[in-house]
């Protein structure tokens, strides 16, 4: 057993509105793994990719905002569960260590309020929970916590684009096997071949052109149908928003509404360590796999 | 500058070359001159346009002799490209020594980095001018010294390259060492099937050559070695070479091939990319030269170097494989008399080594061995051929394990062996305490009387030190072996031990042994974890009763589970019913049970044995029998009483290499010196034998004993994540319910067949089995000799070809295009096998289902131009992918899709060939590849390999599902390059090939003078280049050996004895060796023909006491000033 | 209808190619060897009107007009496959960044068109109240962009209501001056 296991928690804007789920279930897995998670007081947006495109330096400028928040807190582990958050924190940590002058600009702005940006200091290393849980506290050690193993379940692990991109250390960049693995260790059947394991899932598309984005949401949901999947989990709240949200769009492509579960893999991790679907945000889920 | 000293200035010419307008352009040359001609020293300036022509080099000459110049300085281009050029002619002017020359660099340094800047690169050149013309001053005529050179060639690498060298130099009357690390000469030439752009058939044009070379008289053929040293310099290198055995005689085997039809062996073959196997004897291909077979041996596999008396698994399970179950027990006879005990009883540290275990589950090498000698049934021990008694004596007392395997050992050797055992049977412990459903008393008799039959006295119902003593047996015979087993029973020490009901683990299960069945009653405890605890558990559940094992260790602790045998004895123990209680040790032996304390705990920190108890946390557990098998004990009263020293904690002291005691004719091992499992004591009896033998022959008892016991064995490399799963084949096993009625065995043999395919699980970790069964089949007497050692052999050579090639991009770093993933992916060598009519399929192009494919896309730069993995175009690619879409279409008749970057033919021929295949109808696609899948999005691409590409051309995005994959990998350097490198003091471009002294004009020539490269190791290149480059460095080569001398520059550094402290800091900084250090005059010395003048002693020297000519104090310190003086 | 296509040099702008590898990340914009890697691993560069391959080639060229009024920089959903994957470590993702920074700033992005829009809603919300809702942000987009869409996303809402994921005010946090003085004084000239 690892000794205790504490991080800064940067949850992002998806997890208090539409991912709430995702929050709900991820803080009742890491309570009952003893996993502790301490939120970053008062912090903002980060930055995301539309605000990228923009104005970067300002982007970066936000996220620095939170570094330096965390930084006060004495962490030097900052849990980010959005994908796009983890990527944003991740990217303009590069970049102010990459572009002095951006490092320059940076601290100024953040001067001005007062913060320390600490853009000299060593970066913060940002975690997704995926991570956490396979590196920090052991697929052995999970193992055994698991009251109920899932077994029988067929899912597809979906990752998602920027979990692993473009800063594909956690794991190869195209086929990556650290969810399957953390998967497999709950007892799950885990569909491992499944190629569309990090193509893009539309993103923002799907609200900006509806016929574009839900096409590529479908392309994944109906390969996960044809590796005779039950369910798939993601690990990113636009994700998990946009493949089971919108299937009501899917009719054009599929005839009818696929009515595919989408689940979050804490709320799978959840189910398997007993923990009642109450408080892991089952209530959130439109469409609920019928073996759980 | 003693004679200019006086301040009188050599005269002093300088010459400003405009370089056509290179220089003349940027740099005002005239004004140079000028600027020159009135410097101290200087009697005449001149700029001309080409000084490097014969006009400028006859105008220098002509002032030497006219204005009798004793200076030149000459300000031009890079020194590389013209220094030597007028080192020459001021030598040929007749009178000035070449290095009274300075030579300035006014192009590269000055007017073709200035160019924006004309004033100042002037000012510049006049600067480094003036400094040239101040150092030339200091200079001092230098010689050059001439050394012999020997005229025979050490050529590295068999490919193509290393052959057309090799056949250059011979045919020229040079004699040439051709040193190939594989078994075979050919590279990766011999593994095509055609060349382009020509078509014709590689073969036909390889093989030839090879031939010529295995013939030539002046070619020494040094297959299957490698350069392992190599010393000296040019014109005089000394290379140590490794000659790997072979195992046979090179020049007896006739490659009849009787050897690989009986090996059993059978992994990958490299040659064929692992697209088919290849025995342990093997010749790469047909047309191997030299055409003769290796037998390929890595030494011990796990599983046999684990074992205490390395018993070869590995052999047997390859016999047994094969169905030669006779030639199995022959395997397992040769290293082990007791086949059976070994068989039922062994805690077998083979299969906890075994490969397969990695990948599903380890072998069941014991299960097996019990088969082998099961199927056998009676049978004799071997003995030597050549047997014969020595008339010495020697006693074994004690007729166990180790007693028994003693005993065959020394009797093997001629001696004559009494064996006095103090039980009425033989066999030890085992035979009295290991209960028939593990071993039954018949099979283990067999073994005991085999050992019996081969000669030897028995002498049963005699005790060491009740019947007969010590003193007593060595008087009668010369040696004796101790090995009277650990027979006492350890005592708990806890009161109530006495009572009638608490019986010792071993009494109890010698008493059933010997057909008692005594009443237990209703409930039974046992008291231990070890082993013996749980033979005694079973049996009482055997005898009827309800059993509970309680023991202090916990579960992962528990002393019977340390091995992959007793963890299956605990788990049968527990499937029969016994409940086990861990982490409790008795406290009391109460009226009608026993009173338990809870253990804190069993290890302390340093892992020793030590327990704890809470005295205060107990329970009581009801019981009519408890049997305390808490482990057995040497009698060390008994050897103290025969005069024998003892350890601290009770057994016999002996040395532990020889087992000798005390006393120097007895020898002891076993579980004398402690309780221990029955191969260890096997161990020991071999090694006893090999002490007294060794003993009673006056030979030395220690040297060459390293390999006795465990060790770690080799296996060759495999990929275990894509060796093929194979579920064990279980013994059978009768049912729990069923078997503790009876004592009969809880397992039964394999069947035949079972056997087999358990034993074809086997992954033939160290290739040569050691079966021996080719040594019988091959038809030539005394070819095959397992004892032939690897060689090493010294080479006198002048000169060193190394062309050592290249090794291809591994795709399974581009995860995207699925090599490894989807079996349908290829690289373009093993298409090139695949289309060989010499390879796996005879030439037919066929998918792995046997079909030919109907649609094939070839990849083009996979790992090449891509920043990610390899920068460089492996230039080679574009043309062999011509040249495979060309087959395939040809062969199959499949549409054929390039997908390329750009398409590069240059070459005779190419370009010709490129357009032949467009009106072949192959498809060119441009677009590099970015995705190969499985993912079908259209019913057409169902069942087949995706290829996602942008067509740049049309200018969209396209899926083409296609039946097979050819990725054309690039070219990398051979892994281990860097190894020669160092060896040869070459040096390498960033990418790792080597390094030629100068691009365009010492193309094979390297930094290290002597030693030259051709070839793919120099950089990715075909086969006709290759072979050109191979001409040229032969050719380099004849130039340099056929002078029969060699001038070396002069350029070296000195120590001044006086100066130098002797601190040897310069020793090994020389890059090339050549300092030493003198111990008599204690200061250090350098070699002149080897040093290279690099200067690095130089600066290191702490004290100063190293100079360089050309580039003294003096010399150096004029230059500065020259500068400064200027600015 | 056929369609006169030509550039003459009057449509090229000169410094645009030293403008774009001026900006972090995008300094190896003129190493691309046009394969098409990125194109060919691009999930949408089946929906743009020039691939990512031709917009850089344009680029490179100085086509600055044709490269910033090209829907393709709108499309890209940043997923960096393109980046990941490129042979010449272009980061292909980051100069579409730049683009569109571009794009927005010297008013070339095609009017109304949505992903523009919504950059525009998200940029203000966050600077507003520094966090955002995505679903309030949604919202607005469908009103500015297409008010008729909103009816044909009822489902949707309601399905998001039924799962009590629906709210349509983003959460204000205290820092807000804080942010915004942070936002303002790294604001790039030339944008409001």
């Amino acid at each position: 057993m690892p000794d205790k296991l504490r991080y800064a928690y940067y949850p992002g804007c998806s997890l208090k509105g539409s991912g709430r789920h995702y929050e709900s279930s991820l803080l009742s897995v890491f309570r009952s793994l003893g996993i502790e998670l301490e939120e970053i007081p008062d912090w903002n947006c980060c930055g995301a990719t539309a605000y990228m495109s923009i104005d970067e330096t300002a982007a970066f400028g936000m996220v620095a905002r939170n570094l330096a928040l965390a930084r006060k807190m004495g962490y030097k582990e900052i849990v980010a569960p959005c994908a796009a958050c983890y990527l944003g924190l991740k990217k303009a940590q590069s970049y102010i260590s990459e572009y002095p002058h951006i490092a320059e600009k940076v601290c100024s702005a953040l001067a001005k309020t007062g913060l320390e940006c600490g853009c000299y200091d060593a970066p913060f290393i940002i975690k997704h929970p995926i991570e956490v849980l396979v590196y920090d506290y052991g697929l052995d050690n999970l193992r055994d916590k698991v009251k109920k193993p899932l077994t029988g379940h067929r899912i597809v692990p979906y990752y998602g684009c920027q979990l692993t991109r473009p800063f594909a250390d956690m794991d190869d960049a195209f086929y990556p096997t650290i969810m399957d693995r953390l998967l497999e260790a709950i007892g799950a059947e885990v569909i491992s071949d499944y190629p569309l394991k990090t193509r893009c899932c539309g993103g923002s598309l799907t609200g900006t052109i509806p016929e574009v984005g839900s096409r590529l949401s479908w392309l994944l949901i109906n390969e996960a149908k044809n590796h005779g999947a039950n369910y798939m989990v993601t690990a990113c709240p636009l994700c998990q928003f946009n493949l089971e949200c919108f299937q009501g769009r899917m009719k054009l492509w599929e005839g009818k509404t696929p009515k595919f579960p989408i689940l979050y893999f804490t709320q799978a991790i959840g189910i398997a360590l007993g923990i009642e679907r109450a408080s892991l945000g089952f209530g959130q889920l439109v469409y609920k796999p019928t073996m759980i | 500058m003693s004679e200019k000293g006086n301040g009188k200035l050599p005269r002093i010419g300088v010459y400003i070359c405009h370089c056509g307008l290179n220089i003349a352009n940027v740099v005002d040359v005239e004004a140079v001159a000028e600027f020159a001609g009135k410097l101290p020293g200087v009697v005449v300036a001149k700029a001309y346009k080409y000084m490097c022509s014969d006009p400028g080099l006859e105008m220098i000459k002509a002032d030497i002799k006219e204005q009798n110049l004793e200076r030149v300085v000459v300000a031009s281009c890079s020194p590389l490209l013209h220094e030597q050029t007028f080192r020459r002619a001021i030598q040929e002017g007749g009178i000035l020594n070449p290095y009274l020359y300075t030579h300035v660099n006014i192009r590269e340094h000055v007017s073709w980095v200035h160019a924006s800047e004309p004033a100042k690169a002037t000012e510049k050149a006049k600067a480094l001018v003036a400094a040239a013309v101040r150092r030339v001053s200091a200079h001092k005529p230098l010689e050059r010294k001439r050394v012999d050179v020997n005229p025979d060639v050490l050529v590295l690498g068999g490919g193509i390259a290393g052959i057309q060298a090799s056949l250059v130099l011979a045919d020229s009357g040079k004699k040439v060492y051709l040193v190939e690390r594989e078994p075979s000469i050919g590279g990766h030439m011999a593994k095509f099937d055609k060349t382009f752009p020509t078509l014709d058939c590689a073969a036909c044009i390889l093989t030839p050559k090879m031939a010529q070379v295995g013939n030539h008289p002046n070619i020494e053929l040094l297959t299957y070695s490698e350069l392992k040293e190599i010393e000296g310099y040019v014109g005089n290198f000394k290379a140590k070479v490794l000659k790997k055995s072979r195992h046979l005689y090179l020049e007896k085997c006739t490659a009849c091939g009787e050897c690989a039809k009986v090996c059993p062996v059978e992994i990958p073959s490299a040659f064929d990319e692992n697209l088919a196997k290849r025995k342990a004897t093997y010749r790469p291909f047909p047309q191997a030269v030299p055409n003769k077979f290796v037998i390929e041996r890595l030494g011990y596999p796990p599983c046999q170097a684990a074992c205490p008396i390395h018993q070869n698994a590995y052999g047997y399970m390859m016999m047994v494989k094969e169905g030669k179950f006779a030639e199995a027990l022959e395997v397992v006879l040769r290293d082990n008399p007791l086949p059976s005990l070994c068989g039922w009883v062994c805690t077998h540290p083979c299969t906890d080594t075994c490969t397969r275990g990695k990948v599903d589950a380890p072998l069941n090498m014991p299960g097996i061995k019990r088969f082998i000698a099961d199927h056998a049934g009676d049978f004799a021990l071997p003995m030597p051929k050549d047997f014969k008694e020595n008339g010495k004596k020697v006693a074994v007392i004690g007729g166990g394990p180790a007693g028994l395997t003693a005993a065959y050992e020394l009797r093997k050797r001629g001696y004559q062996v009494t064996i006095y055992e103090a039980a009425g049977t033989l066999g030890g412990m085992p035979a009295i305490t290991i209960p028939d459903y593990r071993l039954p008393k018949d099979v283990l008799k067999k073994d005991t009387d085999r050992i019996a039959a081969t000669g030897i006295e028995v002498r049963l119902n005699t005790a060491l030190g009740k019947d007969v003593s010590l003193s007593e047996i060595t008087k009668q015979y010369s040696a004796v072996f101790i090995a009277v087993g650990a027979s006492k029973n350890r005592r708990l020490g806890v009161p109530g031990e006495d009572n009638s009901w608490v019986l010792p683990g071993l009494e109890f299960l010698g008493r059933v042994n010997s057909g008692e069945r005594p009443n237990l009653g209703r409930r039974v405890v046992v008291i231990g974890g070890g082993l013996v605890a749980v033979d005694a558990a079973r049996t009482a559940v055997r005898l009827g009763a309800n059993v509970t094992l309680v023991c202090i260790e916990s579960w992962e602790e528990m002393f019977a589970r340390r091995t992959s045998e007793g963890q299956k004895e605990v788990e049968q123990m527990k499937a029969e019913g016994v409940e086990v209680l861990t982490r409790w040790g008795p406290k009391e032996f109460k009226s009608g049970g026993i009173e338990l304390k809870s253990v804190i705990r069993v290890f302390d920190e340093s892992g020793r044995f030590s327990p704890q108890y809470d005295e205060t946390k107990t329970r009581f557990l009801e019981c009519d029998t408890a049997i305390v098998a808490i482990g057995q004990a040497p009698d060390s009263d008994l050897f103290k009483s025969q005069g024998l020293s003892v350890t601290s904690w009770g057994g016999l002291d002996v040395d532990p290499v020889t087992l000798q005691t005390n006393i120097e004719n007895v020898f002891a091992g076993g579980d004398v010196l402690g309780p221990d499992v029955v191969v260890t004591a096997m161990m020991a009896g071999k090694k006893a034998a090999e002490s007294i033998d060794r003993f009673l022959n006056g030979r030395d008892l220690y040297e060459g004993r390293e390999l006795e016991g465990p060790f770690e064995g080799v296996a060759r490399p495999m990929d275990l994540e894509r060796v093929e799963r194979k579920p064990a084949i279980r013994m059978p096993e009768r049912e729990p319910s069923v078997r503790i009625k009876d004592f009969a065995d809880v397992h039964s043999t394999y069947s035949p067949e079972d056997a087999q395919k358990e034993a074809s699980r086997c992954l033939m970790c160290s290739i040569c089995c050691d079966c021996q069964l080719c040594k019988p089949a091959c038809p030539v007497e005394g070819c095959i000799d397992y004892s032939i050692p690897d060689e090493e052999i010294e080479l006198n050579v002048g000169a060193v070809v190394v062309a050592t090639g290249f090794k291809i991009f591994d795709p399974k770093r581009i995860p995207s295009y699925g090599y490894g993933k989807y079996p349908e992916v290829y690289t373009s060598l093993e298409i090139e096998r695949l289309v060989n009519s010499s390879g796996p399929t005879e030439g037919k192009l066929v998918m792995k289902n046997g079909q030919p494919p109907k649609s094939v896309a070839i990849v083009h730069c996979v790992g090449s131009r891509d920043k990610n993995y390899n920068e460089y175009c492996s230039r080679v690619c574009c043309m062999y992918s011509l040249k495979l879409a060309h087959l395939v279409h040809e062969r199959t008749g499949a549409e054929v899709y390039n997908f390329y970057i750009d398409m590069r033919t240059p070459g005779k021929g190419y370009e010709e060939f490129y357009h032949k295949l467009l009106d072949e109808g192959i498809h060119f696609i441009r677009g590099r590849v970015a995705e190969i899948t499985d993912w079908a999005i259209e019913p057409s691409e169902k069942g087949k390999l995706v290829v996602r590409v942008e067509d740049t051309m049309a200018g969209m995005v396209r899926r083409i599902p296609v039946d097979m994959v050819i990725l054309s990998v690039g070219l990398e350097p051979q892994p281990d390059a860097q190894d020669i490198r160092r060896l040869l003091k070459l040096s390498c471009s960033s990418e790792g090939f080597f390094l030629e002294r100068h691009p365009k004009l010492a193309p094979v020539s390297t930094v290290t003078a002597g030693i030259y490269i051709a070839g793919a190791c120099q950089g990715p290149k075909d086969i006709p280049d290759t072979v050109a480059q191979a001409g040229a460095a032969a050719g380099e080569v004849l130039a340099m050996v056929d002078r029969g001398y060699i001038e070396l520059e002069p350029i070296k550094a000195h120590i001044d004895a006086e100066d130098c402290s002797g601190c040897k800091m310069c020793n090994g900084l020389c890059p090339y060796d050549a300092i030493t250090y003198d111990k008599e005059r204690k200061v250090s010395e350098i070699n002149e023909v080897l040093c290279e003048g690099c200067g690095t002693c130089v600066a290191a020297c702490p004290s100063g006491a190293i100079d360089q000519d050309l580039f003294e104090n003096q010399e150096l310190l004029y230059e500065i000033e020259g500068v400064l003086k200027y600015v | 209808m056929v369609k006169r296509v030509i550039r003459t040099q009057e449509d090229v702008s000169g410094g645009f190619v030293d403008e774009l590898t001026a900006s972090p990340g995008s300094e190896a914009l003129r190493d691309c060897i046009q394969c098409g890697t990125c194109s060919g691993t691009c999930p949408v560069a089946i929906y743009m009107d020039y691939t990512p391959r031709r917009l850089i080639a344009m680029a490179r060229e100085g086509l600055k007009k044709d490269v910033l009024s090209s829907f393709t920089v709108w499309l890209c959903s940043s997923c960096y496959a393109c980046t990941v994957r490129c042979p010449q470590k272009i980061k292909i993702t980051d100069i579409m960044y730049a683009f569109k920074r571009l794009a927005l700033r010297e008013g070339f992005y095609p009017n109304k068109f949505p992903t523009s829009v919504l950059a525009k809603e998200f940029f203000s919300e966050a600077r507003k109240n520094g966090r955002i809702s995505d679903i309030a942000v949604a919202i607005r987009l469908v009103m500015k962009t297409n008010p008729f869409k909103a009816i044909g996303m009822m489902g949707l809402g309601l399905n998001l209501m039924r799962t009590g994921r629906f709210h349509l005010f983003s959460p204000k946090i205290k820092g807000t001056k804080e942010l915004q003085t942070i936002i303002d004084a790294l604001k790039e000239e030339g944008h409001a």
